[in-house]
């Protein structure tokens, strides 16, 4: 559905995207998680040829980013914090207005979005709050019934409440739609995402799917006999390895049940007991966050 | 979708397009108000500053029409929406023509009505003033409207580009007073409309590439840097040698060959210049000596096989003085005439020229060769028409509306004329007793101007012109056959002269010494 290769995006002296590449399969829902300023708005604005990228290519929809037209963007849904619709406009004449730029637009749909997200038609653009403007954009992009969905920090600044509603509503149109999601709001992704990518100062440091993902990374305490010391030769795939007491804890990054056990005991001395955790995205993101940050990921 | 974008535009901007339009719409009843002859100074006020009001709402209005789906940014909604360019392009153009351009067409159309002209001039000068406006105005805006995001970045890259402008002119203007003001020369002159026209063709040349850079392709940063290249080649313009110009001009005569006749001669058997008193043609007119560092000279010509009825303006005279050892000791302008026989013998002028004191001093005592370059146009009677000198109010096919009355001193009759679309080039006026048959002498007003078109960018499509026909000299040095007590017997004659040849004449002097025509 998505396909970047190397993908280069300079501002000035400063690169935002340096060589990013990554595939978004059809029908999943694909998280492009990252640090503010790790790329993701940029990558989103190339793909939707907002912006041009200094060089690589984008297709989406199996058209090359740069020649995208009327009919794909037909077919595309978009949601930003950045985006500026006329506020001098009720949300039912914007809506009103969107409506015949979309063959497939479905009324019904609009109405039970509408009455689901409980936007007020007759008020002004300029005087609804960020979280209605989001939920309204989301209603402008999902009446059609988009092939590709792209949400580029959608639920940056929501309350609790209106990001509830907002998921809400995103997941009851989901349906077959691929969904391309950037966020640094890990908690909301969890539930959603197929597919993750981690952005890192423009690098893409990994892409997998969220059942591989979760599955090999491990929070593993280790009980020993002693006064804990972190191991000599610690393997690459263990990050943020601190001790507490008698204690040890590491994230694991390629958890392999069965040969755990003999890894921590062939590193180290007197173990007396392995327990290991799966992890929330939250705290994968962050380990790997910390970990890029430190130089290690 | 072009009309479905229009609406909703319409639902956004028709507060401030009405309010522009009302602008042009006040401006409009200011001036068909005022009348000829503007007596309320507090009308007056107002049209002075309406016109400038309405020019500047007009550019914002545009500005905002071109924002409400601005290009640069990356935050616009229809960015992501699956609107045709060429539609949004096509939409913006036609919105900004019918909501800047129409409510002008209207003003001037109505204002042409109401003054009783007929609804064809009245059309057709409305028709011109908005074309006019199109390519002048319009789209060099709506052009420059798309190159930034919103009206605070299109003031700031709006003032940027004016102190690139004064800066440009301030230099320019510097080298050209030191060239004696021979660098730029069509500007202000009868041929200026071609240096006009070619800031038109550029304009427009300027806004079709920037636009679709813009609107397909929407590569701000180039098309800005576009902005700025027109700019300067705008500026350029302005330099636009007098030779081509005038070449132009020539092969746009209405009647070619018509000035061939005519022949410039050098006339030492005249006296030297002397001050002027009474009252004579307005080519002696405002004549100043030894002006701070410069002198006077004036060389004596003759002027021979000129039609009658016919009326000579120089367009531009260029002069050379060449010294000893064929070193061009002056290069600049010389004063222009204006030469109307009128079937006396006197075909004498003098040719001004005003010569830096430092050159003066050191060529005055020495021979010199005088280059003088003339590029002259000849005016042919076209029409006379005549209105009484007191209280005449007549509507003149060919020339307009006029009025006339006495200027408030008492010395003078007003005659003041309105036309739509261009008025005439040039005239003379003269008082007639009707009764008599006495004339006092004829006064010229040209105004050079050979455009073949009209438009402004502030206020109407209304030529409005006019001359003061004196009767009485309040000093009491010039008395005039036809003075007050005549004038209701008086008619005012009015002679109307088209340009019918542009020609050019070269006039040299082999020796002459400046001193002996040193102005006294």
């Amino acid at each position: 559905m998505i396909h970047v290769g190397n993908l280069w995006k300079k501002f000035g002296r400063f690169d935002a995207l340096r060589g990013l590449s990554f595939d978004v399969p059809e029908g999943s829902a694909f998280a492009l998680i990252g640090a503010n300023g790790a790329g993701k708005t940029t990558t989103i604005k190339v793909l939707m040829n907002i912006i041009e990228a200094t060089r690589g290519s984008a297709t989406l929809l199996g058209v090359d980013s740069r020649k995208i037209s009327p009919r794909e963007l037909a077919r595309i849904g978009y949601v930003s914090e950045n985006q500026d619709m006329p506020s001098r406009l009720t949300v039912e004449e914007y809506v009103a207005y969107l409506r015949p730029f979309y063959s497939t637009w479905d009324r019904d749909l609009e109405a039970s979005i509408a009455r689901q997200l409980r936007l007020p038609l007759e008020r002004k653009i300029g005087n609804l709050s960020h979280g209605m403007r989001m939920k309204m954009a989301l209603m402008c992009a999902l009446p059609y019934r988009p092939k590709l969905l792209i949400l580029d920090e959608p639920f940056s600044g929501l309350d609790p409440l209106v990001r509830d509603e907002f998921m809400e509503g995103l997941l009851e149109q989901a349906g077959e739609m691929t969904i391309l999601i950037s966020s640094h709001e890990l908690g909301e992704i969890d539930g959603v995402a197929t597919h993750v990518a981690f952005l890192d100062e423009g690098k893409l440091l990994f892409q997998e799917s969220m059942s591989d993902l979760t599955g090999r990374f491990r929070e593993v305490r280790v009980t020993l006999e002693a006064e804990a010391a972190p191991p000599r030769q610690a393997p690459k795939e263990w990050m943020q390895i601190r001790t507490i007491g008698n204690v040890l804890t590491f994230v694991d990054t390629h958890f392999d049940e069965n040969g755990l056990g003999e890894l921590v005991r062939s590193r180290i001395a007197g173990v007396r007991g392995i327990d290991s955790q799966p992890m929330a995205l939250r705290s994968i993101f962050t380990a790997l966050a910390r970990a890029a940050r430190d130089g290690g990921a | 979708m072009v009309w479905h974008i229009f609406k909703k535009d319409w639902k956004l901007a028709w507060v401030f397009v009405l309010v522009v339009a009302v602008v042009h719409w006040i401006d409009s009843a200011i001036t068909y108000k005022i009348g000829l002859f503007d007596e309320d100074p507090m009308l007056a006020m107002l049209a002075d500053a309406v016109p400038m009001l309405a020019f500047f709402a007009s550019m914002f209005l545009i500005g905002a029409i071109v924002h409400l789906d601005s290009i640069p940014g990356v935050r616009e909604d229809w960015l992501v929406r699956p609107i045709s360019r060429w539609d949004l392009a096509l939409e913006k153009f036609l919105f900004v023509v019918v909501m800047v351009n129409g409510p002008i067409f209207a003003a001037v159309l109505l204002q042409g009505l109401a003054n009783r002209f007929s609804f064809r001039l009245s059309f057709a000068a409305a028709a011109w003033q908005v074309t006019f406006f199109l390519f002048a105005f319009t789209l060099p805006i709506f052009s420059f409207a798309s190159v930034t995001r919103n009206l605070t970045q299109a003031f700031i890259f709006g003032c940027s580009c004016s102190f690139i402008i004064l800066g440009f002119q301030t230099v320019a203007g510097y080298v050209n007073g030191r060239a004696h003001g021979t660098l730029e020369s069509i500007s202000w002159s009868g041929i200026g409309w071609v240096g006009e026209t070619a800031r038109f063709a550029l304009s427009v040349a300027a806004a079709v590439v920037i636009l679709r850079l813009q609107y397909f392709h929407r590569k701000t940063l180039l098309s800005r840097c576009l902005v700025l290249l027109f700019g300067v080649a705008l500026l350029a313009t302005q330099f636009i040698p007098w030779n081509v110009a005038f070449a132009i001009e020539q092969r746009l005569s209405p009647k070619p060959g018509a000035g061939m006749s005519t022949v410039f001669a050098f006339s030492p058997q005249l006296d030297k210049f002397r001050s002027p008193s009474g009252l004579r043609a307005s080519s002696d007119q405002g004549r100043r000596y030894n002006l701070g560092e410069h002198m006077w000279v004036y060389l004596p010509l003759q002027v021979t096989r000129t039609q009658r009825d016919a009326f000579l303006l120089t367009d531009l005279v260029e002069v050379r003085l060449i010294g000893q050892g064929g070193k061009v000791a002056f290069h600049g302008r010389g004063e222009s005439l204006e030469f109307k026989d009128d079937g006396t013998k006197n075909n004498s002028l003098y040719q001004g020229i005003q010569v830096p004191a430092s050159v003066y001093r050191e060529i005055k005592d020495g021979a010199v060769r005088a280059e003088v370059n003339y590029s002259l146009t000849l005016f042919g009677l076209k029409e006379s028409y005549s209105i009484p000198a007191l209280d005449g109010n007549e509507r003149m096919p060919g020339f307009g509306w006029c009025e006339t009355k006495l200027n408030e001193v008492e010395t003078a009759v007003e005659l003041r004329c309105m036309q739509p679309g261009k008025g005439p080039s040039c005239a003379t006026l003269l008082l007639e007793n009707e009764t008599t048959g006495q004339r006092n002498p004829a006064r010229s007003s040209c105004q050079g101007d050979y455009s073949p078109y009209s438009g402004w960018y502030f206020g109407d499509n209304m030529a409005h012109f006019g001359a003061n026909v004196p009767f009485r000299d309040p000093s009491g040095l010039a008395k005039f056959p036809v003075d007050g007590p005549q004038l209701p017997n008086s008619r005012i004659v009015i002679r109307v002269y088209e340009p019918e040849d542009h020609f050019t004449r070269s006039l040299v002097i082999p020796e002459v010494k400046l001193k002996d025509w040193e102005a006294q």
